[in-house]
């Protein structure tokens, strides 16, 4: 899909359509891909909008259209206008004379960390800087050998300024020189700027794609929309994991508007001209279901005695456990301590509710296949739509949209399997949208986790030994499971693929153990002896990454009990911090920047109270300071103070954006988020029941980032771990009150 | 055949009377700026102006709009000629992931057309009624105080679209 871009606030840009033609029109030109397939000519079929497989980055037509296929997704991080910036950089055009295109699916696209094309793991920026860097500086290069030649002059005279070749103080527009700089070799190492000479990299500018996303213009999966599309809607199991016994749809097929009515491999979908038919007809569909047996027997409601946490706590307490790391003798060192603290803390299950709800566009011509969808991994959802729409995985085209929000629900493809199975069995082409409640009833959740610290402190009252255990359920093989279908060689029978992928379960359920459900809760601080152990224990409810996945909760847990051993002996919190924080010195800094922005131990007004958490994730690191106070029982947070280092800041501007929406997403987690079930049915279903932070509860936030000349890490991730934390520090502060468990809630 | 006025111009659809708004306007007369985001009149991204007043049309059924004054995001500006409210809004990068954004637009639009400095106190009971789950509230807010600048200053515009045909958009009506 494509989006115009402008460089002028007020707007006076290249509208969609002109745009659309203008890429239209774009005949021959240099077409360059990374290193490895530099080779490639115009005849790919990226030299114009409507190419289906583009296998290439970046495009100079010769009318000077600059294309570039974003290989990553944009769900709002930002990464549309971060990797736009890098190549505009070493290309030396403007960012914003660059027209960008979200790639569809092919090898060049994939992410060097994953080996797929998955955008997450906060990644983007540190994983393509120097790459693009290069891809766009040896373009540059190229296009000043053909304009040396063509003009007969020699390399040292060709300079370049925006776009353009100069010479002799004449300016000749880049792609003047595109078909003879495509005859050259392309060039593998030409130097990359100094950091002195950027123009656009560590400096602040407008998202460029925020024209099309402030006028209504941007185009999301759900926006996608032609003659003859038909929308569907489909009842899933109350009961993840349920099948469809039988079902009666005597009711439905009369009602307005309705198509056909399928049943595919969860569930039974009703087929109709418009999405209210469609949703409306689905509360008359009467399906029985086969209920999966385990999560069918599990509730963590108001109705469980125990809240659901007996399960957890059985295992928690129980003597299993596998090793997750190791330093010096953890549990041994305890025996030594002069005292042992303890202490019990809890996260919840949490939905993911993108404002966005999932939806996938299907059209299945004969054997081929063609998506619309907004995914953080294309190619994935590419081989899960071959294997449900049983085409061979060559014969699927994905155009993919803007996404609105993602959040890692949108890693998954179980939406996407959905609509190619729909359209299929109905045989028209189909959007399937889902309902907010399908989105918050049937989303990969936020595992609940329950861990136990033992602390044990030396006679100078430093800690000697950090030992923690983590209880809960481990998101690798739900990926496995979701993702393995598409994933098998397509000669293996369905049946053996579902095999394998429930083999893969029970490997990690009873022997392995996922990074992820323990990353964050041993690393930050010294400690002469570590232990981390982890006992899987599992209802059943599907879980996915959420917004910085492990350290979504070891950032409260951890955070808190630092405080926790802080304030046992009256030890000023951010000092008693940095004495364990001597191997750690970006993390040491961070607190350092800001204890002094916030005024930490300066008068605050009349019950204020200041809360404090460091967490390192994703490669960056991140201290913020909450500012709370307690009235009548209601918590106020009133001013957060966000510190981050993450290298070199691409776009400053957007590394704060970023920051103030890792600290929203978690306030609305930290104070909200619950997911509770009664019979293995989840309970909350909309904004009244699961409900995100407002306007009126989001606090200033002010953010500094650390000047640095390092290679740029993460930020779309790292501003979440430590909110929950400061805020229940400056609780504690306030109170007295050492609230374990989120969302918090206050004693009254 | 129900009629209203949209964007300025009076249409005129054959949809269920009960059929809400929003699926009219997306569905039926193509227009996709306004967003779906929970079907319940909780979350915002679904907001028109009707007759002025920043609506959820995800509950609103069309017979409630008959001989009405509809304006979605496409006829508060496009991106070749911004309201005021817009341009403040992509100078700040207000937007992340983007999708609430046409509804905060039309929420902030009703409030400047009312009340033409808002306090923070004031922003936030405009605008509580629309959900960013990206945490765009500080940038929403600086982009208001902004545009409430600029439009002072009398060179601003709360909408720069004064008459929006939706055929320009090459659809059936």
């Amino acid at each position: 899909m494509t989006t115009s871009t402008s460089k002028n606030a007020k707007g006076i840009g290249t509208s969609r359509r002109n745009f659309i033609k203008n890429i239209s029109l774009a005949g021959a030109g240099l077409v360059v891909g990374l290193p490895l397939t530099a080779c490639v000519n115009a005849s790919l079929p990226n030299k114009n909008q409507l190419a289906l497989t583009p296998n290439a980055l970046l495009q100079i037509t010769n009318d000077s259209t600059i294309n570039f296929y974003l290989p990553r997704s944009e769900m709002g991080q930002g990464t549309y206008t971060g990797l736009t910036t890098i190549v505009a950089e070493e290309l030396d055009v403007h960012p914003s004379s660059i027209n960008v295109m979200n790639a569809s699916v092919h090898d060049d696209y994939t992410n060097p960390d994953y080996g797929f094309q998955v955008t997450g793991g906060s990644n983007s920026i540190r994983t393509h800087f120097l790459p693009l860097r290069h891809l766009a500086a040896n373009a540059r290069l190229v296009i000043r050998q053909a304009a040396a030649q063509q003009l007969n002059v020699s390399l040292t005279d060709v300079q370049t300024e925006n776009g353009n070749i100069v010479v002799s103080g004449k300016a000749l527009p880049y792609g003047d020189f595109a078909d003879s700089a495509n005859n050259l070799a392309f060039p593998e190492h030409a130097p990359l700027k100094d950091k002195s000479q950027f123009k656009y990299m560590g400096k602040n500018a407008p998202r460029l794609d925020g024209l099309s996303k402030s006028t209504g213009t941007a185009e999301f999966g759900i926006d996608v929309d032609f003659d003859g599309l038909y929308r569907a809607a489909l009842k899933r199991c109350p009961v993840h994991g349920g099948k469809v016994k039988s079902f009666d749809d005597s009711a439905v097929r009369a009602m307005p508007g309705v198509k056909s009515v399928v049943k595919i491999h969860n569930g039974v979908a009703v087929i109709a001209d418009y999405y209210y038919q469609a949703k409306n007809a689905l509360v008359n569909l009467q399906v029985e279901w086969d209920l999966p047996e385990t999560l069918a027997a599990f509730s963590s409601d108001s109705t469980a005695s125990d809240n659901g946490k007996a399960l957890f706590k059985t295992a928690l307490d129980s003597n299993e456990s596998s090793n997750a790391y190791e330093q010096g003798d953890g549990l041994g060192a305890l025996n030594n301590a002069v005292k042992v603290i303890e202490a019990e803390y809890w996260a919840p299950y949490l939905a993911h509710a993108t404002m966005e709800p999932m939806n996938c566009t299907a059209r299945l011509t004969g054997k081929h296949l063609e998506l619309w969808v907004g995914s953080q991994s294309p190619d994935l959802a590419k081989l899960t739509a071959a294997y449900y729409a049983d085409v061979p995985k060559g014969n699927v085209t994905v155009n993919s949209t803007f996404l609105g929000g993602g959040f890692g629900r949108r890693v998954n493809t179980d939406f996407v399997a959905e609509a190619a199975a729909i359209a299929k069995e109905s045989g028209v082409p189909v959007q399937l949208v889902w309902s907010r409640e399908d989105d918050m009833k049937h989303d990969f959740y936020r595992p609940a986790a329950m861990v136990k610290f033992s602390v044990g402190l030396n006679s100078d009252g430093l800690i000697d030994s950090w030992v923690v255990k983590r209880a809960g359920p481990q998101i690798m093989p739900y990926t496995m499971d979701d993702l393995v279908d598409g994933m098998m060689p397509s000669f293996l029978p369905n049946a053996m693929v579902d095999g394998l992928s429930k083999a893969g379960y029970s490997l990690y359920q009873s022997l392995l153990v996922d990074h992820a459900s323990v990353e964050g809760l041993y690393e930050d601080y010294d400690a002469p002896h570590k232990s981390s152990g982890h006992v899987t224990v599992d209802p059943g409810l599907p879980i996915g990454p959420w917004r910085s996945v492990g350290h979504s909760y070891s950032g409260f847990f951890k955070e808190s009990m630092m405080d926790e051993v802080a304030a046992l002996h009256n030890k000023d919190t951010v000092e008693f911090r940095l004495q364990h924080l001597k191997n750690n010195p970006k993390l040491a800094n961070t607190l350092r920047v800001a204890a002094e922005k916030a005024g930490w131990n300066k008068p605050l007004p009349k019950g204020h109270y200041h809360g404090v958490a460091s967490h390192a994730s994703f490669s960056s690191f991140v201290t913020q300071i909450a500012e709370v106070s307690v009235k009548n029982n209601q918590l106020h947070i009133h001013n957060v103070v966000c510190v981050i280092d993450c290298g070199l800041a691409v776009n400053p501007d957007i590394v704060k954006a970023q920051m103030q929406s890792g600290i929203i997403y978690g306030l609305s987690a930290a104070l909200h988020g619950e997911i509770t079930l009664k019979g293995g049915v989840v309970q909350q279903s909309n904004f009244h029941d699961y409900p995100a932070l407002r306007i009126n509860e989001s606090p200033n936030i002010d953010v500094v980032i650390i000047d640095s000349d390092d290679a740029p890490t993460g930020v779309g991730e790292p501003g979440l771990p430590p909110i929950a934390a400061a805020v229940a520090n400056g609780i504690f502060a306030a109170t007295g009150q050492r609230l374990r468990s989120l969302p918090l809630k206050l004693e009254s | 055949m129900i009629s209203f006025v949209l964007n300025g111009q009076t249409v005129q659809v054959s949809a269920a009377p009960d059929t809400p708004l929003l699926w009219v306007i997306r569905d039926h007369l193509k227009l996709k700026g306004s967003k779906f985001g929970c079907g319940m009149g909780l979350c915002g991204a679904c907001s028109m102006l009707v007759d002025g007043e920043s609506t959820r049309t995800c509950v609103l059924p069309l017979v409630a709009v008959a001989g009405r004054q509809v304006t979605t995001i496409e006829g508060i500006g496009n991106p070749g000629m911004l309201s005021t409210l817009q341009s403040a809004w992509v100078e700040a990068s207000v937007p992340q992931c983007g999708y609430c954004q046409s509804g905060q637009l039309v929420s902030a639009t009703a409030l400047l057309s009312k009340n033409s400095n808002p306090s923070d106190e004031e922003i936030d009971n405009a605008m509580s009624g629309n959900i960013c789950r990206c945490g765009t509230y500080p940038r929403i807010k600086k982009a208001i105080k902004q545009a409430a600048m600029d439009l002072k200053q009398g060179d601003g515009r709360l909408q720069a679209v004064a008459y929006f045909d939706p055929a320009t958009l090459n659809t059936e009506v």
